[in-house]
């Protein structure tokens, strides 16, 4: 696995500007600068909104699908970092207010940028709206009646495939098959209703050139469809019957439980209550003997998957046939309590660098688990001669 | 070479080019594009210019004041203003306008994008993300909220659309 890359904050902002610049650059020369064209979508005369709209979301949906056959990328983990839990009834009436509002402004949010930059006043108008809009429901969602109206209905990650409980492989691929064949039918309609409406004599109806539809990208969505069945073929992670169990040290968990969550899914093995009490962030509880349920044969690959048990582990049968990779936490759920909810000691004045830091991120961690907050290191000898340590007591825990 | 400011790309084309953007921002950033988070990010900043200690003790506001993510989103917005700008310029379309129907005034005209931009603004902010953040970057994930929210935002659309054809027929 490849992608994604995660680059650096600055890099990242680089990139930011760089793919702003496509997406304005494309939706301007889709006509998207223009209110008139967007409308045009809610009387009949010009689909180009749906058709672009549609178009990109299987264009990008296909990519990730194939990518991710190919394992160099996963879409599960993409779609778990790039998209929102979902609220029904929130998502119902805010979906309806925002199309209110685009034909109201004739922009939608993104599109206003693009009027704006192109020099349409009300383009520029709307973003100022959307601004303000913005900040005034930021400032009341957090009281009572709006938080439980903003917060209702919440299902979480909810993708499609699990929707109709398809299993998290192949769900991906057999969905955006069905998109694409769903895709091709909207636009063979759509493209049926502008010519209806530009035959009634309307003068305005065709005074926005739509475009028709070419062969070579309906052949393409296709192809590209077809490869997406193919990538069902193929069997992803392909490591399947290799079971390479690493042990993980408390430390180096704690580590990617908080700078990586995403990589990783904890299983908790112990008895529930005890897991109920007191686990890893971010673990799931799975007594031994619920283990097969979770078919970690057919399960996605993308997270390592590591073990608690109450203390060392040998791994249970269930595991086998995970294609991922898996790991045992070292010592078990024992030796994270050592290491991670008891404060550690300081260490002594003047250690090393490493132990200090080490101790720092120890501590880190216990005050971050057990919202204690423990005491920083002894700063070293003022008149220490070798002047080799650096602020070791600065700022808590801010490391 | 001569350009024609009615001439647009295909939509399909289009279509395509801004998947293969929106897909290469999944594959570098792990998240998609969106237009919403931006504008909130840049109406703190303008409101904590105004009135600090007011978003500090609201938790949205403080909250989002300090979040990394929609500091990418504005620097992305940034880049959309940029090509909006290169693009309308070498089309010939760049042009300082106000765009409406022949049956309504200028004014009527800028307040109701007023109006239907402080809606959309409100409402974007309920749905965590507009049509490029929720529709467009979610539904290319599959995302069920975001299939959720581009029917009802095509339904909210067409609902309304007669009763604003002054403004634009």
């Amino acid at each position: 696995m490849i992608f994604p890359i995660f680059p650096s904050h600055e890099l990242g902002l680089v990139f930011a500007v760089v793919s702003g610049f496509g997406f304005g650059f494309v939706l301007e020369r889709a006509g998207f600068g223009r209110a008139q064209k967007l409308v045009g979508q809610f009387y009949g005369y010009d689909m180009s909104v749906f058709k672009v709209m549609f178009t990109a979301v299987v264009t990008a949906m296909l990519v990730i699908v194939v990518a991710s056959g190919v394992g160099l990328t996963d879409f599960r983990l993409i779609a778990d970092h790039a998209t929102s839990a979902t609220f029904v009834v929130p998502f119902l009436v805010g979906g309806m207010l925002v199309g209110m509002g685009f034909v109201m402004s004739g922009y939608c949010p993104g599109t206003s940028y693009v009027a704006m930059a192109s020099g349409k006043v009300d383009g520029l108008v709307t973003v100022l709206g959307t601004i303000v809009g913005q900040v005034i429901w930021a400032e009341v969602e957090g009281r009572p009646g709006f938080a439980r109206f903003h917060n209702s209905t919440a299902l979480g990650s909810f993708y499609l495939w699990e929707l109709l409980h398809l299993p998290d492989r192949a769900g991906p691929a057999i969905v955006a098959v069905a998109v694409v064949l769903m895709a091709v039918g909207c636009f063979i309609g759509a493209e049926k209703l502008e010519r209806l409406f530009a035959s009634k004599a309307d003068p305005l109806a065709t005074a926005i050139p739509g475009g028709r539809p070419r062969r070579f990208v309906v052949a393409g969505l296709v192809s590209a469809a077809l490869a997406g069945v193919a990538m069902l073929a193929l069997p992803t992670g392909s490591r399947a019957g290799t079971l390479e169990v690493a042990a993980i040290s408390p430390a180096d968990l704690a580590r990617r439980v908080f700078d990586a969550p995403w990589s990783l899914r904890v299983l908790d093995l112990r008895p529930l209550a005890e897991c109920a009490a007191k686990r890893v962030p971010g673990s799931e509880c799975i007594p031994v003997d619920d283990l097969p349920k979770l078919r970690l044969a057919e399960a996605n690959a993308a997270r390592e998957i590591v073990f608690v048990g109450a203390e060392d582990l040998a791994l249970p049968p269930a595991a086998a046939g995970y294609p991922g990779k898996l790991a045992i936490l070292k010592g078990g759920w024992k030796a994270w309590e050592a290491y991670a909810l008891t404060q550690p000691a300081p260490p002594a004045p003047g250690a090393a660098l490493a132990e200090v830091e080490d101790y720092r991120f120890r501590a880190g961690i216990q005050s971050a688990l057990t919202g204690m907050k423990a005491a920083p290191p002894a700063p070293p000898p003022a008149a220490s001669s070798g002047g080799g340590t650096k602020k070791a007591g600065g700022g808590g825990c801010s490391g | 070479m001569q350009r024609d400011p009615n001439k647009f790309w295909n939509p399909y084309v289009a279509g395509v080019a801004l998947g293969l953007v929106l897909a290469t921002t999944y594959l570098v950033m792990g998240g998609g594009l969106g237009a919403s988070g931006g504008s909130l990010r840049m109406g703190i900043a303008a409101l904590s210019l105004v009135a600090p200690d007011h978003v500090a003790a609201t938790p949205a506001l403080a909250r989002a004041a300090v979040a990394e993510h929609p500091n990418w989103l504005v620097y992305e917005l940034l880049g959309v203003v940029l090509g909006g700008l290169v693009a309308a310029y070498t089309a010939g379309r760049l042009k300082r306008e106000v765009l409406k129907g022949p049956r309504i005034s200028t004014g009527s005209r800028i307040a109701l994008a007023l109006a239907g931009g402080v809606l959309m603004g409100v409402a974007a902010k309920i749905t965590r993300g507009c049509a490029s953040g929720q529709a467009l970057s979610g539904g290319a994930l599959l995302s069920v909220g975001a299939w959720i929210f581009f029917m009802a935002f095509f339904g909210g659309a067409y609902a309304l659309a007669p009763f604003v054809r002054r403004e634009w027929r």
